[in-house]
């Protein structure tokens, strides 16, 4: 029996620009660290290759470092590594991959292929089809030519391919770098492992696409996973195993407080965050003076807990009661200006009105405790 | 506040004190001329009050010149109901006392407990300064400050809002001016407060925002750039391999040598095509040649005719011309004749027309001559009389002068002779009948008398001589004179040459007649002969001569007169006729020589001609030549129509190479040659730079350094705009803010307003006067002569800012007192700038006051006072004893 690893969409290098440098930073560093659990998992599973479907860097030109962190990455799996170029690292006249050459930062056990010719690995009698990109996009099947490659007798037929499957991808209609959907069937491939959708996908019982081993993004599509795919012979369906890989959990949540229990639930639900939580929080509705407050606290706290928290409060609103006026003893013209302002939230200038409320709420409050 | 008792010793000019008492609770008017210590007064009182007792900045409160001093100052006041005397000692001995209803207080402890109740501050260190006054500065004019209220509400202004907001209640917002500011300054922190433009961190993160989105700008750029050479990269590969693979230089040659070999075949042709030509060239010059001479042949035969022809008309020319010539001889002769017969009658005609003319001239000759002869004898006649006339003239010439100096010695002798006689010795006698006396040997006789006119001796005889010399000198200087001028006389009469003047009279009237004779000669002479005698001699003598020669010449004549006399002009017209035929016919006749003549050559020419054509054309050799020549010809013929052919053959298979066409194939082909290899070495050398440079490139982590980029500027710009955002809103807040406090500053202020108008009623009715947030007045409306008047404070004129001055700290005081403040009004010399009307009403106002405040008024002008309803206190008189006998002035 083989047992191969398939990993696709490692996006080496890629920036997180939505966050502080900090947060960014270490979710750069996260992907280093996927690669580097990706090679234990490769040598706690023996699988014989691991099949890397494209895009395993973000860009071209990635600093010369970088480029050494990822390959010494790797040194956690001695087997081969079997990788394509995809359309972000795609192997053009003057690439990554080149410059990974030139730098011999290639370990021995890497095979790269940079060109559409079937690589054979005796030992475990498979010969892999690659389909590299050569092109940022191309409109043609590039694994076109996995029909008519000939292999040799009882060896393993593996396609790897970076792109679209057409028909199966809503966001894929129309995109380059298409790949046909019969492609396994046609070529009479034993397991066709393909990249560039950033969730583990099943496109059939040979065609899997494996996503990226760490989430880059807040999409509910099971990322952060790579393959267990186990071949027994040729022509037999392989198993194929999801695995966890990803650490940081990206999370994207709309909630809405009307009641004093939505606040409640909020708060338990902030207090559960932790530090490998990357959320975006949107909050709507309205609170007065004193569960603003309390969310206030709450999000500092969650803040300082979860890995990233970023909070959109432009759709919630303050509605300051009888009693926050008192605790806040604005009396006379003060008074006057919170319910002004209170009113114009639900204006064309809501958000402003909103700020200034909070503002004044919060420089009433800090003159309190200071008479206090 | 009620102030009862003042006393101030050992300040300034008070050495030894002074003592205000039983003050009014109302008016107070103290008055004193200048330096009386009004405003001494006015600075113990302020001293008392504001100065630490402990400040060593007070030097000024000493009396000059002392030093060791203490200036000393108390008060009595009564405040609420209260008894309160402050005691307050400087320099010397720094001490403060207060007591209230009895109790004691002293030193710092005092102080404070004073300010708080009146509503000032004190400096920490040195002295008190106007920002520390509050509202005593407010209320206490000093002098020459009435006007300038500004800065004096802005130090009170926290306690004149205070004591309004108390009269508010709870309208006003509790600490609203606290948040206001610290909203201002928060806003400050991101906006400037004037242009609400960005500053300090949001302009500084604006600018970092745009900065870092430039440097994206250009990492983007250069990172497309990057793309592009990769694609640029791969292209050139992708040539260069199908360049490698298909060769396509190797075919291109290959086409160009046989190209080349083509044009070489061709331009063989083109050589032989012009050989070719060449030698047919030659064989037509040949032929031509040939047919030259055959030609010649021909032409002696007709040469012959020709010149058989031309020989007959020149001959014909030849008797035409001849005859001509002799028609003309006869001409000739003719005219030569008729011409000599005019010449002779010519002659004759002119010979007795020049007979005519002698003629006449001599007649004239005589004519002349005889004139002149007669002149001459004329001429002649006159110059000897001329002659005699200057003989009589030159023997007795006489000058008229003379005859004038003659004439005048004359007349002067007669009186002399007169004066001598009148001066003479009379001596008168009367002899008797022969009484005889001799005087000067003359014989007197009987009765008679005579002048004496010198010493005369008068004989008497018988009697002696008588000696008489006349007295007197007069008489011998007359005679001497007498005698002078009669020797001078007969001297000019004998130069003269006359023995009397009528003599010499008679001589110049004959004298002047023979001048004016002598002068009618001349005349006459100079009309006969005005070039003179012998000018007329001479033309006697030339005409005399001319005729003889006219005579001579008549006589040379040889033709006679005859009779008629012939017409010289026919004669000559007819002559000068015929002299002009005769040269026309002597031209035609030449002409016609010449024609002859030349007839004549022309005829031997033709006929030697003639005679050398027909000896050619009889010449022996001429047919075999002939025969030879056609020969010739025919072969010629041949050889050239054999060369033609050729030619045309050659002509016909290089039309079909096209040569130039060739030669074009062959620069194109070898330029499309070159061109491919240079194209593939460029590409090459552009390939390798282009590698260089994409791993140089590629080295710096273009992609990765943007991302960086992209990253920093996403979360600067989010920092932007939650800056923006908070800027806005504190905008929003802060113009809420104000907004209200406005409205209700304004409310606030409508108590003050109420006072104000109060005293403002009295003093210009119908006026307004506006106040500013600080609670000071800004402008004043008024009605006026072009209806509504506005103007601001500040431009109102120093008088009635003045007034306003007064009237806003009386309305002021009436706020603060309504708030449970103390009050006490001090004017020092205010209002002195006030008109009498104004100054009418002011006391009205003042008035008024008092019936809610102290006023204590100091003023130098009792009289502007005295109807102030209350008795004025001189502050001379307060001065306690002694004072004057310590003071050094």
């Amino acid at each position: 029996m083989i047992r191969l690893l398939h990993t696709a969409d490692w996006q080496i290098g890629k920036p997180f620009g939505q966050f502080e440098p900090d947060e960014a930073v270490l979710l750069s560093e996260a992907r280093f660290l996927a690669v580097e659990r990706l090679a234990m998992l490769a040598t706690e599973h023996q699988v014989d290759a691991v099949l890397v479907a494209g895009d395993v860097f973000d860009a071209q030109t990635v600093a010369d470092k970088t480029l050494h962190r990822l390959f010494n990455a790797l040194a956690g799996f001695p087997g081969p590594w079997v990788m394509i170029p995809g359309n972000h690292d795609a192997a053009l006249a003057e690439s990554v991959w080149r410059r990974a050459e030139r730098l011999d930062a290639l370990p021995a056990n890497l095979h790269l292929c940079l060109r559409p010719e079937p690589l054979h690995l005796e030992a475990a009698n498979l010969v892999v089809l690659p389909a590299p990109l050569t092109q940022r996009h191309t409109y043609q099947d590039l694994t076109d030519w996995f029909d008519l490659a000939a292999t040799p007798e009882g060896a393993l037929r593996i396609g790897l391919a970076h792109g679209s499957v057409e028909g199966i991808l809503i966001e894929a209609i129309d995109s380059p770098n298409p790949i046909a959907l019969d492609r396994a069937d046609k070529a009479r491939l034993d397991y066709l492992a393909l990249g560039d959708w950033h969730g583990a996908k099943r496109i059939d019982a040979r065609s899997w696409y494996a996503g990226t081993p760490e989430p880059d993004r807040f999409k509910a599509n099971d990322a952060g996973r790579a393959l267990l795919v186990e071949l027994d012979a040729p022509g037999i369906e392989p198993r194929v195993t999801q695995l966890e890989t990803g650490r940081y959990r990206w999370r994207q949540e709309t909630r809405t407080l009307r009641v004093a229990s939505d606040l409640d639930a909020l708060l338990e639900w902030l207090g559960a965050l932790g530090g490998d939580d990357v959320v975006a929080l949107i909050l709507e509705g309205s609170l007065d003076l004193a569960a603003h407050r309390r969310l206030e606290i709450a999000l500092g706290q969650a803040r300082g807990r979860a890995r990233s928290l970023r909070v959109d409060t432009q759709a919630l609103r303050l509605e300051p009661t009888v009693e926050d006026l008192d605790a806040l003893a604005a009396d006379g013209y003060v008074g006057e200006v919170i319910d002004e302002l209170r009113e114009q939230q639900g204006g064309s200038d809501g958000a402003v009105a909103r700020d200034a409320l909070a503002l004044l709420a919060g420089l009433l409050d800090e003159r309190r405790e200071k008479r206090a | 506040m009620r102030l009862s008792k003042l006393r101030v010793e050992q300040f300034k000019q008070f050495r030894s004190g002074i003592e205000l008492d039983h003050l009014d609770p109302g008016l107070n008017l103290f008055t004193g001329p200048n330096e009386a210590g009004k405003s001494t007064l006015v600075a113990a009182i302020r001293a008392a009050f504001f100065e630490r007792h402990r400040s060593s900045n007070v030097d000024d409160l000493r009396p000059w010149g002392e030093s060791g001093v203490a200036p000393t100052v108390m008060l009595e006041f009564e405040l609420d109901g209260r008894f309160y005397r402050l005691t307050k000692s400087f320099l010397a001995r720094k001490r403060c006392e207060l007591l209230i209803d009895g109790e004691r207080f002293e030193g710092d402890d005092a102080e404070e407990r004073i300010k708080d109740l009146l509503g000032f501050q004190q400096p920490s260190r040195g002295a008190s300064k106007a920002e520390h006054w509050g509202i005593p500065g407010l209320l206490w004019i000093r002098q020459g400050d009435a006007q300038e209220i500004r800065p004096a509400v802005e130090h009170a202004t926290d306690q004149l809002r205070g004591a309004l907001e108390r009269s508010l209640g709870e309208v006003a917002a509790s600490g609203g001016d606290e948040l206001i500011s610290r909203v201002e300054a928060l806003r400050l922190e991101l906006l400037t407060a004037a242009t609400g433009k960005p500053r300090g961190e949001f302009e500084r993160a604006l600018k970092q925002r745009d900065a870092l989105s430039t440097q994206l700008a250009e990492l983007d750029e250069q990172i497309s750039r990057y793309r592009q050479r990769v694609d640029e990269l791969a292209r050139l590969r992708a040539e260069h391999q199908r360049d490698q693979r298909e060769a396509p230089s190797r075919a291109l040659r290959e086409r160009l040598e046989a190209a080349e070999d083509q044009l070489r075949q061709a331009h063989e042709r083109q050589r032989r095509l012009a050989d070719e030509r060449l030698r047919a060239g030659q064989i037509e010059a040949r032929i031509r040649l040939l047919r030259e001479r055959l030609e010649s042949f021909a032409a002696q035969r007709l040469a012959v005719d020709e010149r058989r022809q031309a020989l007959t008309l020149s001959t014909q020319a030849l008797a035409s011309a001849n005859a001509e010539l002799i028609a003309w001889r006869g001409r000739l002769e003719q005219v030569d004749r008729a011409r000599r017969l005019s010449r002779d009658q010519l002659r004759q005609a002119r010979q007795q027309a020049s007979r005519a003319q002698l003629t006449q001239r001599i007649e004239r000759l005589d004519d002349e001559l005889d004139q002149r002869q007669r002149r001459l004898v004329q001429v002649e006649t006159a110059g000897q009389r001329a002659r005699q006339l200057t003989e009589l003239r030159g023997s007795n010439a006489i000058e008229a002068s003379e005859v004038e100096a003659l004439r005048a010695e004359q007349a002067r002798l007669r009186e002399l002779e007169i004066e001598r006689r009148a001066a003479a010795t009379l001596l008168d006698f009367t002899l008797d009948e022969h009484g005889r006396i001799e005087l000067d040997g003359e014989a007197l006789e009987g009765q008679g008398e005579r002048r004496l006119l010198g010493p005369a001796t008068l004989r008497l005889p018988g009697l002696g001589v008588l000696r008489i010399i006349p007295g007197g000198a007069n008489l011998s200087s007359l005679g001497a004179r007498h005698r002078e001028l009669s020797e001078l006389h007969a001297e000019r009469l004998a130069k003269l040459g006359v023995d009397s003047l009528h003599r010499a009279e008679a001589c110049l009237v004959e004298q002047r007649e023979l001048d004016s004779e002598a002068r009618a000669l001349e005349a006459t002479l100079a009309a006969l002969a005005p070039a003179g005698v012998e000018a007329l001699r001479e033309e006697c003598a030339a005409r005399r001569q001319e005729r003889e020669t006219l005579i001579r010449t008549l006589a040379e004549l040889t033709t006679e007169a005859r009779e008629p006399a012939l017409d010289i002009a026919a004669v000559e017209a007819e002559d000068e006729r015929l002299d002009g035929e005769l040269r026309e016919v002597d031209q035609a006749l030449r002409q016609a020589q010449l024609r002859a003549s030349r007839a004549q050559v022309q005829c031997d020419i033709d006929e030697r001609e003639l005679a050398t054509a027909q000896a050619a054309l009889e010449a022996p050799e001429r047919t075999a030549r002939l025969d030879a020549g056609h020969r010739e010809e025919a072969e010629a013929n041949a050889e050239l129509a054999t060369q033609l052919a050729r030619i045309e053959a050659l002509e016909r298979k290089l039309e079909a190479d096209q040569p130039d066409i060739i030669a074009q194939d062959v620069e194109r082909l070898k330029r499309s040659v070159q061109q491919h290899e240079r194209r593939f070495a460029e590409r090459r050398e552009a390939m390798t730079r282009l590698e260089v440079e994409l791993e140089s490139l590629g080295a710096q982590g273009l992609e990765e350094r943007r991302a960086e980029l992209a990253r920093d500027l996403a979360q600067l710009t989010r920092r932007c705009d939650e800056l923006e955002r908070r800027a806005r809103a504190l905008d929003l807040l802060l113009e809420r803010l104000r907004d209200k406090r406005q409205r209700l500053t304004q409310r606030l202020q409508a108590p003050l307003v109420h006072h104000l108008e109060r005293y403002l009623r009295l003093l210009l009715p119908e006026a307004r006067l506006e106040l500013d947030e600080g609670l000071a007045p800004v402008s004043l409306t008024r009605p006026g002569a072009h209806g509504v008047e506005h103007g601001d404070f500040d431009q109102l004129s120093f008088g009635a800012r003045e007034q306003m001055g007064v009237i806003s700290r009386l309305a002021y005081a009436d706020l603060l007192k309504e708030a449970g403040r103390p009050t006490l009004l001090i004017l020092d010399d205010a209002l002195v700038h006030a008109d009498e009307s104004r100054l009418a009403q002011m006391k009205r106002v003042l008035f008024d006051a008092a019936t809610r405040h102290q006023l204590l008024i100091f003023s130098c002008h009792p009289e502007a006072w005295a109807d102030l309803g209350v008795a004025e206190r001189r502050i001379p008189d307060l001065v306690h004893a002694g004072q004057g006998a310590s003071t050094r002035y």
